[in-house]
């Protein structure tokens, strides 16, 4: 199933890096990148994404606030976190916040393409320290 | 022949990154990958690449550490560090660690080609706030600017530091003796002497001058109400 995703992250470096993962999947497309949440939310309004990748840290808007809005305005949108912040507060905020997924950047190279693939099926993604939480 | 370098970053994530971005450069190959200072010396010495890209912030040697040590080893090694801040203080130790090249991280993307460019041609790449530091020095008469008025701190060994970076990680002497090959005894003699030449009485006064130093790095605080301001990739 061809998933069309939005890239969000204050690093291009980063966003660089996801990419290489997120491309190693042929039917999905990166349709777009932002690298703040009000450029996040512009581009999500504009392009229709299925999944978003988003960072929680990130300046002008965070991701937290990004996602509420989006929530609200875009309610087929799924939100995957994927942030440095390996804490259970940050993730219950993410969750509390509409998102269907979270992912630490550091495992990231493992857990995003299960994790984009488990939100764009609704289905609930948490991974902390490599475990699969919920 | 290719120019090969060697990438030292403990995220894999941003080694992608960068590793996407250098090969898009024809010429240009990553010979190599490293998640932290030990293993980028290891590698370095092993692979002896062209270049070789450390980033500060990272876990059991820090890449300011790994460059002097590299440095040691070799003098040619050509080594550019990544950083998340340029504060005055990081950008002197990465000068006198000897880096020939100094990135921040959040502007790798549209400075590291030409980081790598510069060393490729024998010259060296610095931030514009690196150039305005050093041209702060030659204004003030020559002087290396505030070093000279700054309190003199014990200076450390290499190996103190690398001992220091442990103990402050949370590792036991045994753990650090087991990490440096070295035996139980000496890794408490040297950490005796780290004590001893920085008055200092627990680990915790450790942790906070490893801290203070840029021997280790703390992340973001992870509450959810402080999710803003700039950050480690």
């Amino acid at each position: 199933m061809t998933i069309r995703i939005l890239l969000v992250d204050d690093h291009p470096i980063v966003r660089q890096g996801l990419k290489t993962i997120l491309e190693g999947h042929v039917d999905w497309e990166i349709v777009g990148e932002a690298s703040d949440g009000a450029e996040a939310v512009a581009k999500a309004q504009q392009l229709h994404p299925d999944v978003m990748v988003l960072d929680v840290t990130m300046p002008t808007m965070n991701g937290l606030e990004a996602c509420r809005l989006l929530r609200r305005q875009l309610p087929h949108l799924e939100i995957l976190f994927v942030t440095q912040h390996d804490s259970p507060q940050m993730m219950r905020e993410a969750l509390d916040a509409g998102a269907r997924g979270y992912v630490v950047k550091s495992n990231a190279a493992r857990d995003l393409l299960e994790g984009v693939e488990a939100v764009s099926q609704h289905r609930i993604f948490t991974a902390m320290n490599g475990k699969n939480v919920v | 022949m290719k120019l090969r370098i060697l990438l030292a970053d403990d995220h894999e994530i941003v080694r992608r990154g960068l590793r996407a971005l250098l090969e898009k450069h024809e010429g240009w190959e990553v010979c190599g990958e490293a998640s932290d200072g030990r293993e980028a010396i290891e590698k370095a010495l092993q692979l002896k690449p062209d270049v070789v890209i450390v980033d500060i912030g990272m876990p059991s040697l820090n890449g300011l550490d790994a460059t002097r040590q590299l440095l040691q080893h070799d003098p040619q090694f050509k080594i550019i560090v990544l950083t998340i801040t340029d504060s005055d203080q990081v950008i002197r130790e990465a000068l006198d660690a000897g880096a020939r090249g100094f990135v921040l991280k959040s502007d790798a993307a549209r400075d590291l080609v030409s980081a790598v460019e510069a060393l490729q041609n024998r010259r060296m790449f610095f931030t514009p706030r690196v150039n305005d530091l050093v041209l702060a020095g030659f204004l003030e008469k020559g002087q290396t600017p505030s070093r000279d008025q700054a309190p003199k701190l014990p200076t450390l060994t290499a190996r103190e530091r690398e001992i220091t970076q442990l103990l402050a990680e949370g590792n036991s002497s045994k753990e650090v003796a087991s990490l440096l090959n070295l035996s139980t005894k000496t890794v408490e003699t040297h950490r005796s002497n780290i004590m001893r030449k920085l008055s200092f009485h627990s680990i915790r006064d450790l942790v906070v001058y490893a801290i203070k130093n840029n021997l280790i790095q703390i992340e973001m605080p992870s509450g959810p109400k402080s999710p803003t301001g700039p950050t480690a990739a």
